[in-house]
């Protein structure tokens, strides 16, 4: 592409022209993000790794107990020793998780559109959602236990339960920041409701819902331990519980590298989908 | 014979009442009307209710005295023969420029082969023919602006509406837009009542320009500008476009109490 610095001149020259928020700032190459990702990447190894060795130098030099902590050395150990025990428990909470967190999500976006686009309703609906959210969800997993019984519903209900709000937020708050020309340009062409929705406000909103659904996947896996520790009989949350009856801290500690590494790992791959899914944010921002 | 004006405005007036009840009179006993093909410029201070003039024009919102008819009809009617060019070029960054320019047509569901030949003419007058597939965040600011443009010409409006469009701009890039509009304008034909904080482009542009005193909002002078078409960067610094300034300049100082 010949034309490509000549844009980029252009872009760099009128960078106080453009007003916010689609204004052309730096345009980092494609290249140039791979490599920034990939160096991320080993620094974000490399902090991993110095937390764990700091943590093993911590139980090394005060010799603490093998039931009150153990290193991580003992933990990796575990994992290795049991993988099967461990990933089948781990699939159980990933089920849970996952469950819970699509249906949060989905509710989550249904609330916060009608939240945005029934503003008749807003006053009602505003004040019942933030006494629903007072409400602390892991004081609700005992009744979801009542509703659904001891099986993977109660926990997945639990992790949906935690996962929704932030989506019913975010969802508002990216339908919220439309620009108000862009409103205009729909109601000058006569645009329908739906095309408005669909066109415009909805891949507005698809950032801002994003951001609302990386905070909600690790909630919604922390959701279904907590359902798992009041009524379950699988799932790492079962793992801790024995463990912790056992004094079995290695088995312990497996248990929570394996459910940092869940959460991590479903953190990136929305992360992921949301890069390849909104480009432009690579760039407006 | 109000039929024969592309816009008429007829004693309009807008007033806000606040939720105490008390009145906010926006707009007082505007009255005029912009004549087919013609450029009018409307300078005032911020604040002056031009947006709001606009903004009942265009039909965003409702007058509360007075009528407003475009080509004779209410506006209701005639929202199609509109086009409008905001502050920003508030372009969608996931749509390439073509796309973006074709908005308003898929929102009426009337994108045909011929409506995508008419965009990309419209993209090839603004000289960024090369760059349809191209997104808004390869382009410059006044670049945007006039893809903005072309949205807002895509549907073959009339009149076109435009708010402040180049004040986010740099004095450089705005002076070429002025010739750029100029020349847009007389290829298109449409009738164009082009808001807008600078005396000299208001001037320059405008067969006649509106000057709208504050609160509240109401025409303080209408100034019809006798300078030849079509217009050079040259023109700005005769006598002629001096004169028509500083005329303008007495009637907005006098009102705020400057002079």
């Amino acid at each position: 592409m010949t034309t490509t610095p000549r844009i980029e001149a252009d872009a760099v020259r009128h960078v106080e022209a453009g007003p916010p928020p689609m204004s052309p700032r730096k345009q980092p190459k494609q290249s140039l993000i791979k490599s920034e990702s990939v160096s991320a990447g080993i620094k974000a190894v490399v902090g991993l790794v110095a937390l764990f060795a700091l943590w093993e130098l911590v139980v090394f030099i005060f010799k603490f107990p093998k039931y009150l902590l153990v290193g991580p050395v003992s933990a990796f150990e575990e994992l290795f020793t049991n993988p099967g025990y461990f990933a089948l428990n781990a699939l159980t909470t990933l089920q849970e998780g996952l469950a819970g967190f699509a249906l949060g999500t989905a509710l989550g976006v249904l609330c916060g559109a009608l939240l945005y686009y029934a503003s008749f309703l807003r006053p009602f609906l505003y004040p019942a959602l933030i006494a629903i959210d007072t409400i602390p969800k892991v004081a609700l997993a005992p009744l979801f236990i009542v509703w659904f019984g001891f099986g993977f519903e109660s926990k997945a209900f639990v992790a949906m339960a935690i996962a929704f709000f932030p989506l019913v937020i975010n969802t508002f708050d990216g339908l919220n920041s439309v620009p108000h020309e862009l409103q205009d340009l729909a109601r000058i062409n006569r645009a329908s409701k739906l095309k408005k929705m669909m066109k415009i406000d909805f891949i507005y909103a698809l950032p801002s819902i994003f951001t609302g659904a990386k905070i909600s996947i690790s909630l919604a896996v922390g959701g279904a331990v907590v359902g798992e520790f009041i009524a379950g009989s699988k799932g790492l949350g079962y793992v801790i519980l024995l463990a912790n009856a056992q004094v079995d801290l290695p088995s312990m500690f497996a248990a929570f590298i394996v459910l940092a590494a869940i959460a991590l790992l479903l953190f990136f791959i929305i992360d992921l989908v949301s890069k390849k899914l909104l480009p432009w944010k690579n760039y407006t921002k | 014979m109000t039929a024969d004006y592309a816009i008429s405005v007829n004693n309009v007036g807008k007033t806000y009442t606040s939720r105490d009840g008390q009145e906010n009179v926006v707009l007082k006993d505007l009255d005029f009307h912009v004549n087919p093909g013609e450029f009018v410029s409307i300078v005032g201070q911020s604040g002056s209710g031009k947006t709001t003039l606009l903004n009942t024009i265009s039909g965003l919102q409702d007058a509360t005295e007075g009528e407003i008819l475009i080509r004779g009809r209410e506006i209701s009617e005639a929202l199609k023969d509109i086009g409008m060019v905001f502050q920003s070029p508030v372009l969608l960054p996931w749509r390439n420029n073509l796309d973006n320019v074709l908005l308003p047509l898929e929102f009426r569901d009337s994108v045909t082969p011929e409506s995508k030949e008419h965009a990309m003419e419209l993209l090839h007058m603004v000289g960024l023919g090369e760059k349809a597939t191209r997104y808004s965040y390869e382009l410059s600011g006044g670049m945007q602006q006039r893809v903005a443009i072309c949205r807002a010409l895509v549907s073959r409006p009339e009149i076109l509406l435009m708010d402040e469009p180049f004040g986010a701009l740099d004095a450089m890039t705005r002076d070429s837009m002025n010739f750029e509009i100029q020349r847009i304008w007389r290829r298109t034909g449409c009738s164009v009542l082009f808001v807008t904080h600078s005396i000299s482009e208001a001037v320059w542009l405008g067969d006649r320009v509106v000057v709208v005193g504050d609160r509240p909002g109401r025409i303080i002078a209408d100034v019809k500008i006798d300078i030849e078409r079509p217009r050079a960067k040259e023109h700005k610094f005769s006598e002629d476009f001096a004169h028509y300034v500083a005329e303008i300049e007495s009637h907005i100082g006098v009102t705020a109490g400057i002079s």
